[in-house]
């Protein structure tokens, strides 16, 4: 990754039937980066993966590449390529004709073809599938198979729209480490396009989260992560207790009845703010020593860990940890100042990180995607 | 559970087969008895590809079939090529209230009775012809390919749409995404994935285009004429087995069009290694290219080709079916031949476009619609004296006829043509009874008439299935006035009618072939040149002739057209001369085996040994010796009838009918009526369970 910049979106604004889809994006990506547009569907993430790709025009705004306005030049003459959410393979043609496809149209000798589809299909792994009709691959061999055909026409920038959302989680941990492979063999810069915030964290060189048709925050994985700038970045990107909380001074926040001392500065001296703490932040300790006490209400066994719900004054708190308590049980609690990030309130404040109504299930579903309806 | 269902799939199977047998059973009767070394349709008397072989020999069933085949592949691939395109843009279409509003459009069409899309279409050439002044009619190849075309077009859009909505809208992205222009990726990925549609809707354009018969009835004008078409006509006589040997063969074409394009619906996969293959093989793309684009070239100009160079004049012929000596069996091709003598004669080329009906109405409404023309037709003595009366026909020239001297003189100067400038006889029949001699006792057939009530033969008994003809039988068997315009002479016949019903077998027309040829029925009234025919088949068969019968003449006359010039005129009176001339008479008259007016034939002899080949007493049936003709045709000849006769005579008809199938008609009723209670009951309960389960939303 250098800092010269390759794409820069400048104040784009999209709307479908009068329904705002991007409200003023401003987005810089530099080359030989690996940027993540991450957030929940109808966030507008897809769109601007395809004002980018050249399928939308925006309504306001500039996309510039190499510093050039594009904003009028078709998909067919930008230096883009693209991997579908259904990969999009031509039916009618097998393996090798869909990876030579770009090639054809560029009308290279057949031996050019040739060497330039074995170097892509020994870049994807699938040598010797160049006769395979492309329907009776298996989703990740076709995923695969799109993703040598996008690449094959070396392009500056390589989309790429949720390509890891239909297939199961272990072929999608294989295939994130492999796209990470790919990314860095070929210099290419990679634009992804997901919901998942996981694979948004161990892929990108830099985050980009979305919610409304807005960005929430621009980063690395590490400082998205841990320093969310509100309370939806908090959410979003794994699990979060968001409570309300009063900044005393600098560096020191009182939340849940209790004044802590903490790392953040900068909010005038009374100011309403709200406080993030991670579930797995938070230590166990014996009710003698501890900051806070709670009632344990839930014991859930999720492997190499519990996810407990503690109720501290009338607050739901989540809490990952390897010690064994019981539901009824008091425990209390202790948090360390460097754990807890402290944020400036916002139009998500109040509507995250309550775990009292909270359940894996309820929290797959609203994950859902719906990017069809962008 | 197991032998549940095995005996569901018993149950099953034995559906399936039951469906298909009703299905294909009648066809591959159909093609057996292409095969059949006679000309019965009743009995397989031997393997044989004798109608096979006429068919390629005689030509015309050929000649249609040539037009119905270039006419259903040109109206495929035009209406295919504008479907396509079509369907594309109605699926691009950006607003849906638009796009929904368009496929409702095209899709009336199909919903459309073809009677209704038939006259629409000749109403609209008729009216271009007459707001651009044009002096001739504008049917005929071009408005019947226009008119295929226009019913085509929305079982394309149909065949295609689907598949267009199925494709991956990606696809398309993700062509634009790899460098296509948009029109690259509609002949790139686009066409690929909806050819099994373009295809399959191509071959039904096929398939409709080549049966259809009422379109094309309206709109094909009078110079050629499609199979359909040819085979509807040949209702005058029984239809002749080599039709069996055409339409085995259009089925087993259509049948592999169905197979191949169920091949390429059904497996993408299939179509998809054909086009890998093609692809793969650049140059067999190409050859196989050029020989489609070759084949299709020379299709289009076949007709260009075939047609004899530009005539200089052209002879309207309208005729009813199989009713001209046209070269099968190895006969004299008449309109061959006039052609021939009159290129000969006047050194000038003369294109004779011939045409057939099925019946004097068919061809007067035809006439009178005004949108097709004809120079000569060929009707009944009732239809002359009716179009001579409204002015549609022409007077003849007989200084041009001078074989009209060759014409009995029994049947010149008869009600229809009293003045004789009007018509010239072409044959004349008479009816009687036909019986089975083998069944039938000689002592009763003496009754005449009241053969045909006869208890003693009750249930083999045909009658006509048309009014004019069984009330003509009622009415000769008490000696009554065909003709008389008294109710109660009607009420009489119909009484007559009413007694005989019971002992009917069936009410009949064409299916008289059949039934008398096979011995399923005894009795049966028809005329004497059918008899003929039917006695080839079964020599059992016996022509007994009352005294009281109806006779008919079939004149041929000119039409009027005032457009047409003097030369034409006068090709039109030299034509009815070389029909009269001895060689054409005959051979004529040895395919209609009716009566012929014309001295020349009656004392040919090879007509007289043909004639006797065939019934050692054909002379004789067909010319009774002593018979008064003229006495005997002003006598009991049927007359047109006037409007309120014709409306009694129906009503009575309908009554008979009615009454003769009063229990089945009234057992259909109740069925109906149960069918239809059944339909709204479930209607009614799943609306109301609707209604119900709503309220609790």
């Amino acid at each position: 990754m250098n800092n010269e910049k390759l794409i820069e979106l400048r104040s784009i604004s999209k709307s479908y039937d009068g329904e705002k889809v991007l409200r003023s994006i401003d987005l810089d990506i530099h080359k030989k980066e690996f940027v993540t547009l991450l957030g929940p569907s109808g966030c507008g993430k897809t769109t601007t993966l395809r004002i980018i790709a050249g399928f939308e025009n925006p309504d306001e705004g500039e996309v510039i590449f190499e510093g050039k306005k594009i904003n009028e030049i078709p998909p067919y003459k930008r230096h883009i390529n693209t991997v579908f959410q259904r990969y999009a393979l031509f039916p009618n043609l097998n393996v090798y004709e869909n990876i030579a496809f770009g090639l054809r149209l560029k009308k290279l000798s057949d031996e050019e073809i040739k060497q330039r589809v074995s170097e892509m299909l020994a870049l994807v792994n699938l040598k010797g599938f160049e006769k395979r009709d492309v329907t009776s691959l298996s989703g990740g061999q076709q995923q695969r198979v799109a993703i040598a055909r996008a690449l094959i026409n070396k392009p500056e920038v390589l989309l790429l729209d949720e390509p890891l959302g239909a297939l199961d989680l272990k072929l999608r941990k294989d295939m994130q480490v492999e796209l990470k492979r790919m990314q860095r063999q070929t210099g290419i810069t990679f634009v992804y396009v997901t919901h998942d915030q996981e694979e948004a964290l161990s892929m990108s060189d830099t985050v980009v989260v979305m919610a409304n048709g807005e960005i929430q925050q621009i980063g690395t994985p590490e400082k998205i992560y841990n320093e969310p700038e509100n309370a939806f970045v908090a959410d979003f990107i794994g699990e979060s207790n968001i409570v309300n909380g009063t900044m005393i001074k600098d560096y020191l926040v009182s939340f849940a009845g209790q004044t802590f001392t903490c790392e953040d500065a900068g909010f005038a001296p009374g100011e309403p703010v709200d406080v993030v703490v991670r579930p797995e932040d938070i230590d166990i300790v014996p009710v003698e020593n501890c900051m806070l006490t709670g009632k344990v209400t839930s014991v859930t066994f999720k492997g190499d860990y519990y996810e407990i719900i503690v109720d501290i004054d009338n607050f739901k708190w989540m809490i990952e940890t390897t010690d064994r308590v019981k539901p009824g049980q008091t425990i209390g609690i202790s948090i360390d100042p460097y754990e807890i990030q402290v944020m400036k309130k916002s139009e998500f404040s109040g509507m995250f990180g309550d775990y009292s109504t909270f359940s894996d299930e309820m929290e797959h579903l609203s994950e859902l995607p719906a990017e069809d309806a962008e | 559970m197991t032998r549940v269902k095995s005996k569901n799939s018993a149950i099953s199977k034995i559906y399936a087969i039951l469906i298909y047998v009703i299905l294909y059973f009648p066809i591959a009767v159909m093609i057996l008895f292409s095969f059949n070394d006679s000309k019965s349709m009743t009995n397989f008397t031997g393997f044989s590809l004798r109608w096979y072989r006429e068919l390629f020999n005689s030509g015309k069933a050929f000649e249609a079939l040539k037009y119905s085949l270039l006419i259903a592949v040109l109206s495929a691939l035009i209406s295919t090529v504008i479907g396509t395109l079509a369907a594309y843009g109605i699926f691009h279409m950006r607003s849906k209230a638009l796009k929904r509003t368009v496929q409702s459009v095209t899709d009336i069409p199909m919903m459309n009775p073809d009677i209704v899309t038939g006259i629409s279409m000749l109403l609209l050439f008729a009216f271009i012809q007459v707001i651009f002044g044009l002096q001739k009619s504008l049917l005929g190849f071009g408005t019947l390919l226009i008119a295929h075309i226009t019913f085509n077009v929305p079982y394309v859009i149909l065949s295609v749409l689907p598949k267009l909505k199925q494709m991956d809208k990606s696809l398309v992205e993700a062509a634009l995404d790899l460098g296509c222009t948009p029109a690259q990726s509609f002949f790139k990925v686009e066409f690929p994935m909806i050819t099994p549609g373009i295809i399959s809707g191509a071959i039904m354009a096929f398939t409709l285009s080549l049966d259809d018969f009422v379109i094309s009835n309206f709109t094909i004008g009078n110079t050629f004429e499609t199979l359909p078409i040819m085979i509807y006509s040949m209702t005058k006589r029984e239809v002749t087995p080599d039709m069996n040997a055409i339409c085995s063969i259009v089925f087993v074409v259509i049948f592999a069009l169905l197979l191949l394009s169920n091949i390429f619906d059904g497996s993408r996969s299939a179509a998809a290694s054909i086009t890998e293959k093609l692809r793969k093989n650049s140059k067999v793309t190409a050859i196989v290219a050029g020989c489609v684009a070759a084949v299709l070239l020379v299709g289009s100009t076949l007709l260009f080709i075939f047609a004899p160079p530009p005539a200089e004049l052209t002879l309207n012929i309208y005729n009813w079916g199989e009713y001209i000596s046209d070269g099968s069996d190895d006969s004299f091709d008449v309109i061959e031949g006039f052609e021939e003598w009159y290129e000969e004669t006047y050194g000038k080329k003369v294109k004779v476009n011939y045409t057939t009906y099925s019946s004097n109405e068919d061809m007067y409404n035809k006439i009178s619609s005004g949108a097709t023309e004809y120079d000569i037709i060929i009707p009944s003595d009732y239809m002359i004296a009716k179009m001579a009366s409204e002015g549609m026909l022409e007077k003849l020239d007989f200084s041009l006829i001078p074989n009209y001297k060759y014409i009995n003189d029994d049947l010149k100067g008869l009600y229809y043509d009293p003045d004789e400038c009007y018509s010239v006889p072409y044959t004349y029949g008479v009816f009687g009874i036909i019986y089975n001699s083998a069944k039938v006792d000689e002592a009763d057939v003496e009754a005449g008439w009241d053969l045909m009530t006869n208890p003693k033969y009750s249930g083999k008994i045909l009658q006509y299935n048309n009014p004019r003809d069984a009330f003509g039988v009622a009415m000769y068997a008490q000696n009554l006035d065909v003709n008389s315009k008294d109710r109660a002479v009607w009420q009489q016949a119909f009484d007559w009618l009413a007694k005989q019903k019971p002992m009917v077998q069936s009410y009949v027309m064409d299916e008289i072939y059949n039934k008398m040829e096979s011995g399923e029925a005894y009795i049966s009234s028809y005329y004497a040149g059918d008899f003929l025919f039917m006695y080839e088949n079964n020599e059992d068969l016996a022509f007994y002739q009352p005294e009281a019968v109806n006779y008919f003449i079939d004149a041929m006359c000119i039409t009027k057209k005032p457009t047409r010039d003097a030369e034409t005129y006068e090709l039109c009176n030299l034509f009815i001369n070389y029909m009269l001339s001895e060689e054409a008479a005959v051979a004529n008259a040895e395919m209609l085996c009716y009566a012929s007016p014309n001295s020349l034939v009656i004392e040919n002899e090879e007509y007289i040994e043909y004639m006797s080949d065939i019934h050692e007493d054909a002379m004789d049936i067909l010319y009774p010796e002593g018979l008064d003709f003229k006495a005997k045709y002003e006598q009991y000849a049927y007359l047109g009838l006037d409007a309120e006769t014709n409306k009694l005579m129906n009503s009575l008809w309908s009554q008979l009918k009615v009454s003769a199938e009063e229990d089945e008609v009234e057992i259909t009723n109740y069925i109906s009526l149960g069918i239809l209670a059944v339909i709204a009951g479930t209607a009614v309960f799943f609306f109301i369970r609707k209604k119900k389960r709503a309220k609790y939303y």
